[in-house]
């Protein structure tokens, strides 16, 4: 489970999806009324998972490096990545969208996961269900160095 | 709190704020008569050394053959029609800094390679280069090629171009329309535009009629600054373009070079060895680099670029070597 918070009003385009595609031709106030009932229930759970507190708090950062790199949360919570630096970044544990092997590793029976991008100045949650470690990588510093774990352990 | 100038103060500590292509400056003020003297024979040694680097260049006779000719073939399968664009995030902005000298492009002591041709830009005087247990180790001076480097915010790229011409001639059916802007943090925006003109064949290596795609470039390959690793291009340019600062033409009639290349920096953003580049990522690189090319004698001379960014030390930056990693990229090939 992941949600995306935002800094008011950056007139950036919000970037979660790289592949962009098309937009469907549906007609303009079928598509309104779809997406506005589509948007309620998530609007709702968004608004709720923003009042928790994370359980930490990862910096993404202009040195192109995850502060602090190893994280470490109990199963069920959240963990939260700021965007603190000039330019975009991504949270990504998935081994598809990885070109060295040691990038990206998920614990047995966990879901690949990525933020897609992450504006300067915004933030990104993700709640870990499947304890375990957690190896994660930002796709395009991947090269760079930009790796981080989290280390999800059972809850009591 | 992160320190986003730490990778600058590292560049300046190291002394890295004087570039090596100022090298027809005059000598500096000397404490004595001798000293002064012997600063002016260093001077006249190192300008007699370029020229000679500059008389060694090994494409002259391929561009030569090519930068008369009028009516250029075209490139097999017909134009290729470009678009990169970027729409916010940040860029990677290079400083003056040294880099580690790749045995693979430079060589070693015994057996230098890439040494001929304007220094930094077309290659590397073994002069320049740092030698331990007869190996090279890195540039003795800082270059727009190097590992120092800061970010600045709210980019903007928009990059629309057409492969048509082959190979470098006297004219291009090439196009580049070009525009590139960035800001710092007191928000001033920095613009390059171009290209005016295309650089329709190269001085020093070829140009491919201005645009070029899907071709190696640097490190071993020749084509522009052995400094920078061997890449793969998707698509480079060479033309002539302005800089700008919050929207004032600040230094005109620029050459600019920009290029989309497979992924070319590794950890803490250092500039990779050949056998380091990531072939599964892409990044666009701007160049203005300190140098002016000089026609009439097929080589280039030392020329700041007027950027309008002060360092914190209060020296000029000098070029703009950008880089921008969020890209969208597409591409068509035929007659449109």
């Amino acid at each position: 489970m992941a949600i995306a918070t935002k800094r008011p009003a950056t007139g950036r385009r919000p970037a979660t999806d790289r592949s962009r595609r098309p937009a469907p031709r549906l007609p303009v106030l079928a598509a309104a009324a779809i997406a506005l009932a589509a948007a309620l229930p998530a609007l709702a759970q968004e608004q709720q998972q923003q009042a928790e507190e994370p359980a930490a708090v990862v910096e993404m950062t202009d040195l192109l490096a995850f502060e602090p790199e190893t994280v470490t949360v109990t199963a069920g919570e959240t963990v939260e990545w700021r965007n603190v630096s000039e330019v975009r970044h991504t949270v990504t544990a998935d081994p598809a969208e990885a070109a060295y092997s040691g990038s990206a590793h998920l614990p047995e029976g966990a879901e690949p996961f990525d933020s897609g991008f992450v504006e300067p100045g915004d933030s990104w949650q993700h709640t870990f269900e499947v304890p375990g470690t957690y190896d994660y990588f930002c796709i395009p510093h991947e090269a760079t160095g930009m790796r981080g774990t989290v280390v999800v352990e059972e809850a009591q | 709190m992160i320190d986003r100038y730490a990778p600058l103060r590292y560049a300046l500590l190291a002394g890295a704020m004087t570039l090596p292509l100022s090298l027809s400056a005059v000598a500096q003020e000397a404490g004595g008569e001798g000293e002064q003297q012997a600063q002016q024979e260093q001077q006249q040694q190192r300008q007699e050394m370029i020229s000679r680097m500059q008389e060694m260049t090994q494409a002259d006779g391929y561009l030569e053959a090519h930068r008369g000719v009028e009516t250029p073939l075209h490139r097999l399968g017909g134009p290729l029609n470009v678009t990169i664009t970027q729409d916010g995030g940040g860029v990677f902005v290079a400083l003056p800094g040294r880099r580690e000298l790749d045995p693979h492009v430079f060589g070693t002591p015994d057996m230098p390679r890439a040494f001929a041709g304007t220094p930094v830009i077309t290659g590397v005087p073994p002069a320049m280069r740092g030698t331990e247990g007869g190996a090279y180790t890195e540039l003795t001076e800082p270059s727009p090629f190097g590992d120092a480097f800061m970010t600045m915010g709210s980019a903007s790229l928009t990059i629309e171009a057409t492969d048509m011409t082959a190979a470098d001639a006297a004219t291009t059916e090439d196009s580049v329309d070009f525009e590139a802007s960035w800001q710092d943090e007191e928000g001033n925006t920095y613009a390059v535009t171009c290209c005016k003109q295309l650089a329709t064949h190269g001085l020093e290596y070829p140009t491919f009629g201005g645009v070029v795609t899907n071709h190696l470039l640097h490190g071993f390959s020749g084509v522009g600054t052995p400094l920078m690793p061997t890449e793969y291009a998707y698509l480079a340019f060479w033309g002539i373009g302005d800089v700008m600062k919050n929207d004032e033409v600040v230094d005109e009639n620029r050459l600019v070079h920009g290029m989309l290349t497979e992924y070319v920096r590794t950890e803490g953003y250092e500039l990779a060895l050949d056998s380091e580049v990531n072939p599964q990522g892409r990044h666009f690189h701007l160049m203005v680099a300190p140098m002016q090319p000089v026609p009439e004698e097929g080589l280039f001379r030392p020329q700041p670029v007027n950027t309008g960014f002060t360092l914190p030390n209060g020296e000029p930056l000098p070029f703009w070597h950008v880089m921008f990693e969020s890209l969208e990229v597409e591409s068509t090939q035929g007659e449109g």
